[in-house]
């Protein structure tokens, strides 16, 4: 099978002297679930960013399908945009608008500037939104406001504005660091679904190691800008979280034995 | 071992006060120029009102004249020079000055207050708009009136352009305050969709900041209301203020300019009345 995404030799400069990525190179394959894990400040959301351009990175390579990323002009990159979704820690909607409106946003990228800016929206556009709703368990909350949704439902809400765009690649970072476990599990729950019945990549930002473990097919460790560790999730041990999460991992609040066992 | 260290850090700055009298707040440069600022200002008051050339006056006598004319204006207000319907005619008049003013400043401010947000344009455009927008709003009214009506001669014109002018000003930086008011991550997100500007101003911004866009604008509105009554009578740009005008200066008819207040004041009442409902609904929308 052919990579969907290559990164070489990626780096990210912030001002003179502060690297937030150095020499980050990794590949993903069609259809793979892959989590990136890490302590706060390694780069990791800066990594996803660079993936989709929402941040230019200083050098290094990105191949997505047959695109290089980082010399698409604007145009072109609008439309390599429509095909990765993103997801966010703090959702993102428009608070103001309904369900379904948020939902149809992920259509925005593909519609002339001026339906776009009417709203306006086909027939099938709307089914398919519903459909995806309906999917996701939102059968019920279509013309709900987006504010009056609870942390969970409005996640899911981000996962359907994603996936209206029929993306190949969905970027989340930090899909569930907002949300109590229960939420957390059906969210994760959900992007394993996708990732497995419709055959999209999955590229996951996650704070929480043992989610990484249990739902990846791969992670990919970052410490301080630099890939750690990459490999499967299911090799992955306390030596190699040590090493992601530096030394203090040892008192880290969880069993790694235990992990494997469940 | 480290934690405890700087706990006692923490801790040790506090023990000297023990026993001494705590301030709240500390004595700093800040607090040091608020209190000159303010014992200087007291005192050129008193001076002021030493100082003042009383001519004589009786005080007393002024205030019982002064409540003696507003007995006059406001307890027997009279029509003399023209009828109720004329009001009527020159209070819409000086509303439609207002309504028109308001909403030519509307649709520019709109497109000039998506430039001069900083989430929504560059840096430097920004504050080259904002910039200008100062310099706009320093300046009243009335003045850009006098200003525009060198070009235009004193009158309607004058005065339109003179009080959109302003409103443009006061728009700009109310509508570009509630669209930075937008978080970032929701711009973002449409963004990383593929969505183009034009569509995330549409989508996003412009529903989010609706409801402050509508009540900044009414606010606008009354105030140009205020501004087209003065306008009538400083720039002659006709409606009711100028009938105040001409009752005051020209007819020196107490009793007219009675009933003229409380037309006005009538008016200003059932906009606000107006706008406290178009808010209340907002919200709840």
């Amino acid at each position: 099978m052919a990579a969907l995404l290559e990164v070489n030799h990626l780096t990210k400069q912030f001002g003179k002297d502060s690297k937030a990525l150095t020499d980050v190179s990794f590949s993903v394959q069609e259809g793979e679930f892959v989590s990136i894990i890490g302590p706060s400040g390694a780069g990791k959301s800066t990594l996803l960013r660079c993936i989709n351009r929402m941040i230019d990175a200083s050098g290094g390579e990105i191949r997505f399908q047959d695109h290089h990323v980082m010399d698409l002009k604007k145009k072109e990159l609008k439309q390599v945009r429509t095909k990765i979704g993103m997801i966010f820690q703090h959702y993102n909607l428009v608070n103001r608008l309904s369900v379904i409106e948020n939902t149809l946003h992920g259509k925005l990228g593909t519609k002339s500037t001026w339906a776009g800016v009417l709203g306006l929206y086909s027939n099938e556009e709307k089914k398919q939104a519903i459909q995806i709703l309906n999917v996701l368990g939102l059968n019920e909350m279509i013309y709900k406001r987006a504010d009056q949704l609870s942390g969970g439902q409005k996640q899911r809400v981000g996962i359907a504005r994603a996936l209206i765009q029929n993306p190949r690649m969905l970027l989340c970072d930090e899909p569930i660091a907002s949300l109590d476990p229960n939420s957390a599990k059906v969210i994760m729950d959900h992007l394993k679904k996708v990732s497995t019945t419709m055959g999209i990549t999955v590229v996951v930002n996650l704070h929480q190691v043992d989610v990484a473990i249990k739902y990846s097919d791969r992670i990919i460790g970052i410490n301080k800008g630099q890939v750690v560790y990459n490999g499967s999730a299911k090799a992955l041990t306390s030596e190699d979280i040590q090493r992601i999460y530096g030394s203090e991992a040892e008192d880290l609040i969880f069993d790694i034995g235990g992990i494997h066992a469940g | 071992m480290e934690v405890k260290e700087q706990l006692s850090n923490v801790t040790a700055p506090s023990v000297h006060l023990l026993g001494k009298r705590i301030p709240a707040k500390p004595l700093n440069k800040a607090a040091i120029v608020t209190r000159l600022t303010l014992f200087i200002l007291a005192a050129l008051t008193v001076y002021a009102f030493y100082s003042f050339d009383y001519k004589e006056l009786d005080f007393m006598d002024a205030l019982l004249g002064t409540f003696a004319n507003l007995k006059t204006i406001f307890l027997e207000p009279h029509l003399k020079h023209f009828s109720f319907g004329h009001a009527l005619y020159q209070v819409m008049v000086t509303l439609g000055l207002a309504f028109l003013t308001t909403l030519f400043g509307a649709i520019i401010a709109v497109l000039f207050g998506l430039m001069a947000a900083e989430n929504l344009s560059s840096r430097r455009v920004s504050i080259v708009i904002k910039s200008m927008v100062a310099f706009i709003r320093a300046v009243p009214t009335v003045l850009w009136v006098l200003i525009f009506a060198v070009a235009a001669g004193l009158g309607s014109t004058a005065a339109v352009i003179g009080m959109t002018f302003h409103s443009i000003g006061y728009l700009i930086k109310a509508y570009s305050e509630s669209f930075e008011e937008l978080d970032r991550g929701v711009i973002e997100a449409l963004q990383a969709s593929g969505a183009n500007w034009w569509q995330i101003v549409f989508q996003a911004v412009i529903p989010s900041s609706i409801t402050y866009m509508i009540s900044w604008t009414f606010l606008r509105f009354e105030i140009n209301f205020a501004v087209a009554v003065a306008m009538g009578a400083a720039a002659g740009a006709g409606g009711i203020g100028f009938d105040m005008f001409m009752a005051s200066s020209f007819y020196l008819d107490m009793r007219e300019i009675g009933a003229i207040t409380y037309f006005i004041l009538a008016v200003a009442v059932i906009l606000e009345i107006f706008a406290a409902k178009i808010k209340r609904k907002l919200k709840t929308v």
